[in-house]
């Protein structure tokens, strides 16, 4: 569903996504990396808000930067910030994007999409009155009244409790049942672990590893969990610079 | 192109229900009318109200044109704009959305402005010039809202749009033929009246309420809001962010 081929953007000097190689296929794919790894630049560019600086990627077959209409007729996006019309209700949200994607009977569609959210109770309700976790919910709703083939989520757990979070990803799989290519972006290691078919990390804009978590955390030894992997590759900026937080702390100690 | 209704819908409902929002642009150019336009004393006409109204109409339009441009900036500072550029739908919609808005806002502005000033005895010549008159400020708004829009799909926060609002609106206003007439100007605002865009629109309009017809003001306002939106619709076929 997704090829990329030495995909790289940079923005003046910093290269925030460097020679990027990857293929996603019909699954949920994790993209994770710390802060600033160029996670959101990748799908950015994706999505096609973004040119790439030099390299190329498909999507569904068609060019990002050629076929970027077909692309977005394709994919439904998901941005980390929750921008949801809090003076609308959430039937209305839901039904702007389905009359901008010019879906054909748009009033029952939108009532589905609502139902599958579990968001019918509250449709009439303006947006202001929705906790945190309906309003991603009702961010699911409005990406999925056009049936995409790929959906790209930008840190979709961010900020929800673990119940909304329990939630999401509920959802996300079950998307995935009726064949949709999930693309995200997390920093919650332990669900990507249990959720994602494969997940990559990346950092400072590089591929460090791909693969699924289960073979990732194998090579790393019994009992590990993706959080170790993330260790083993991604060193802070503290610790290539060699601090050594044993040290440090004996120096505090000793004061 | 039908995302242009689905936008603007979603901006004015959005502004109805702000309800202080609504009350407070309706009462801002009433205010100037009537605070300004019957207080002023002045030398040059005994019917100062007469010589003024087209000026406010003119200015109301400009400030809510130009400050229309904070709808861009909090579409994208809130993320809307990125979700809407990932949309099918051409993206240069979304400005005709915005300026066809801004500038329906704009002419119900005007609306509430002609009500008022009708009664307190500004004479208005016949129907042809009250719809010449919503045209010339329909054209006025497109340009500035386009303008806007523009400004504020190149601006990233709202604080330095508000600036650059700050800077080009009071001076725009004030070096135009809004205040008084040409004759009764020092030389040097003479010139930057002249050649300041708001007074083709508010000579256009004094025009108009005085029964004649504006062919060249109405046409060149016409033309630059031609301009502008092609100049717009360049950067919002390009937009990336």
């Amino acid at each position: 569903m997704i090829e990329i081929r030495k995909l790289s953007r940079s923005f003046g000097n910093l290269l925030a996504v460097d020679n990027l190689d990857l293929d996603v296929g019909n699954e949920i794919f994790g993209l994770l990396g710390p802060n600033g790894a160029g996670k959101s630049t990748t799908v950015m560019m994706l999505t096609t808000l973004l040119k790439p600086s030099s390299g190329t990627a498909k999507v569904c077959g068609y060019d990002i930067v050629r076929d970027s209409k077909k692309v977005r007729s394709k994919i439904s996006y998901v941005p980390q910030d929750m921008a949801v019309d809090r003076k609308l209700t959430g039937r209305e949200n839901v039904l702007l994007y389905a009359k901008l994607y010019g879906i054909p009977n748009r009033n029952s569609k939108v009532e589905e999409v609502l139902k599958m959210m579990g968001l019918s109770d509250r449709a009439s309700d303006l947006v202001a009155t929705y906790s945190g976790g309906m309003r991603r919910r009702l961010e699911l709703a409005q990406a999925l009244v056009h049936e995409p083939e790929v959906l790209f989520l930008d840190e979709p757990t961010l900020g929800l409790d673990v119940n909304g979070r329990k939630k999401i990803w509920e959802h996300i799989r079950m998307l995935k049942a009726e064949g949709m290519t999930i693309f995200m972006t997390t920093h919650y290691l332990e669900e990507a672990e249990k959720y994602c078919n494969r997940v990559a990390i990346i950092d400072k804009g590089k591929m460090v590893v791909v693969g699924s978590p289960e073979n990732l955390t194998n090579s790393i030894g019994r009992e590990a969990s993706l959080n170790d992997v993330f260790f083993e590759n991604v060193k802070t900026p503290e610790e290539q610079a060699g601090f050594d937080a044993n040290k440090f702390r004996n120096l505090l100690r000793r004061r | 192109m039908k995302a242009v209704i689905y936008y603007f819908e979603r901006d004015l409902v959005k502004w109805l229900r702000g309800r202080i929002t609504v009350v407070s642009s309706l009462v801002m150019p009433a205010a100037w009318l009537i605070l300004v336009g019957l207080a002023l004393p002045t030398k040059f006409t005994d019917n100062y109200l007469q010589f003024i109204t087209p000026g406010i109409l003119v200015m109301t339009t400009l400030f809510s044109s130009l400050q229309g441009g904070s709808l861009m900036i909090f579409d994208k500072m809130l993320g809307f704009l990125n979700k809407f550029l990932a949309l099918p739908s051409p993206r240069e919609s979304m400005l005709y959305g915005k300026i066809l808005f801004i500038s329906v806002r704009g002419l119900l502005q005007a609306t509430v402005l002609l009500l008022i000033a009708s009664l307190l005895g500004v004479r208005i010549w016949n129907p042809v010039n009250i719809i010449l008159i919503y045209l010339t400020l329909f054209l006025f708004s497109v340009f500035f809202s386009a303008l806007s829009t523009m400004i504020g799909l190149y601006l990233s926060d709202h604080d330095s749009y508000a600036a650059v609002n700050g800077m080009i609106s009071m001076p725009l206003f004030f070096t135009s033929s809004a205040l008084m007439p040409y004759e009764v100007m020092p030389a040097w605002l003479r010139t930057m009246a002249r050649l300041n865009p708001v007074s083709y629109a508010i000579d256009s309009t004094r025009m108009l309420f005085e029964g004649g017809i504006p062919v060249y003001g109405i046409l060149g306002l016409a033309i630059g809001a031609g301009i502008m939106v092609l100049l717009g619709t360049y950067q919002f076929r390009k937009a990336v962010v």
